[in-house]
């Protein structure tokens, strides 16, 4: 899980293109959204994206986002449940 | 035409115009067939936050955009005015590309939402918050052109404060597209432009914003008396006779013009009737040249612009640009001659105030 993590929390510094941001700062738990990494709705069409394109998860309804986007970790579990990681 | 005054500019070009000390002294080269703009470190102009989704464009456009407002003291401008002829490249490659190398698939929305031509000016306004007038011409070699005409006539309808700006980028797959059309050349830099016998262009990029303001005050450097745009004159004697007429209008003959910027590109068969118009001019005002120091673009009348605006402020005329004719005692008329591509021609008229 944890090489999951580090994984993910690459692919979205690159891909949202943080490069203010210092990966070591960014703990698994902390939210995305909001508070956190102080990401946004454009944002959350990007992380959509990265699903589909690196892992080949579909997100069907955009309110699953809300959970599946809380967090690194709810992130990173959801891409194992659907048994991708 | 009402007149407007320039109170506030600010430009980032192939010289390191982003210095508001910089007046043509240490002149950086072109890096062969064209010409990189000197960018600031962004960082100190804008939010962390909303430089990450910002390509070159709309960083220069933002960025000169709120150094000219911050330079004229403006509180809140009733429009802002963006020209552009190409838009936001950088982005709009960025789109297809992903859309060519992803088979179509996997699309993402930042490159899309920030490759529409008018993201500058969207972008001013909502750091601005402003919510009045917002609009951007694409005219191609008209597109800041536009702009300025656009704002002397909304001061005419009553608009008080207008930021006006032009921004054009350019990018490595746009130059090797230009390179293998033959539209660009290594110009020989010991003649000076308007001497140039090559088939091509410096090619270039920058962004030149102007606060403008319908009354004179403290802030104001130097004022726009007028704008006149020709497309495809069919003589030099043409774009002559119109010249005379728009000086007429404005009450001034040639022997008033203390300088003439003229847009000289390099390009032989482009510039043709600017070395006819030659002779007519050098009698009556200094010529200076300015695409030697910013190479050609759309929006290079922007610069040219900023340019007039300087020469008026420091009452210098650089030795760095001057082709012809003797150095003025005083400079109180500037006006810029441009053409693009031997297809848009446009004369404006810079006055001190």
């Amino acid at each position: 899980m944890d090489a999951l993590i580090e994984k993910l929390k690459k692919q979205i510094i690159e891909q949202l293109n943080l490069a203010e941001v210092n990966p070591d700062e960014v703990s698994a738990d902390s939210p995305l959204f909001g508070e956190g990494l102080g990401l946004d709705s454009i944002d959350a069409l990007e992380l959509i994206v990265l699903l589909e394109k690196h892992y080949g998860i579909k997100i069907e309804d955009p309110k699953d986002g809300k959970v599946i986007f809380q967090s690194l970790r709810t992130m990173a579990e959801y891409i194992k449940a659907q048994g991708k990681g | 035409m009402t007149k407007a005054y320039i109170n506030g500019i600010s430009c980032i070009s192939a010289q390191n115009t982003i210095d508001d000390s910089w007046f043509f002294d240490s002149i950086t080269p072109a890096n062969g067939d064209y010409f990189s703009a000197i960018e600031p470190s962004y960082k100190d102009h804008i939010a962390p936050n909303l430089i990450r989704r910002m390509g070159r464009a709309i960083k220069m456009g933002v960025t000169t955009a709120n150094l000219a407002i911050i330079h004229a003291d403006a509180k809140k401008v009733d429009a802002i005015i963006t020209g552009t002829g190409l838009g936001c490249f950088e982005d709009s490659e960025r789109f297809l590309l992903a859309m060519l190398d992803n088979n179509e698939q996997f699309l993402t929305p930042t490159s899309f939402i920030q490759s529409t031509h008018n993201t500058v000016g969207s972008q001013i306004a909502l750091i601005m918050k402003c919510h009045d007038y917002n609009f951007t011409y694409v005219h191609r070699g008209f597109s800041f052109e536009s702009c300025v005409l656009d704002a002397l006539m909304l001061f005419e309808e009553g608009k008080e404060t207008i930021l006006v700006g032009g921004i054009d980028e350019h990018t490595p797959n746009f130059v090797t597209l230009n390179r293998r059309a033959h539209k660009l050349e290594l110009q020989d830099t010991t003649k000076p432009i308007h001497q140039s016998t090559s088939n091509g262009v410096q090619l270039s990029e920058g962004s030149a914003f102007f606060l403008l303001s319908k009354y004179k005050s403290d802030k104001s450097i130097a004022a726009i008396e007028g704008i006149k745009t020709l497309y495809k004159p069919k003589t030099s004697e043409d774009i002559f006779e119109k010249l005379t007429a728009f000086l007429k209008l404005h009450n001034l003959t040639l022997s008033d013009i203390d300088v003439t910027l003229m847009g000289f590109c390099g390009n032989q068969h482009f510039d043709k009737y600017l070395n006819d118009l030659l002779p007519k001019l050098t009698t009556d005002t200094a010529i200076a040249s300015f695409k030697n120091l910013c190479g050609e673009f759309y929006t290079a009348s922007a610069f040219a612009m900023w340019v007039a605006t300087k020469l008026i402020q420091k009452q210098q005329l650089p030795q760095s640009i001057v082709i012809a004719g003797s150095e003025p005692k005083h400079i109180k008329y500037v006006l810029v001659i441009n053409q693009y591509g031997g297809v848009n021609y446009s004369f404006m008229l810079v006055s001190q105030c």
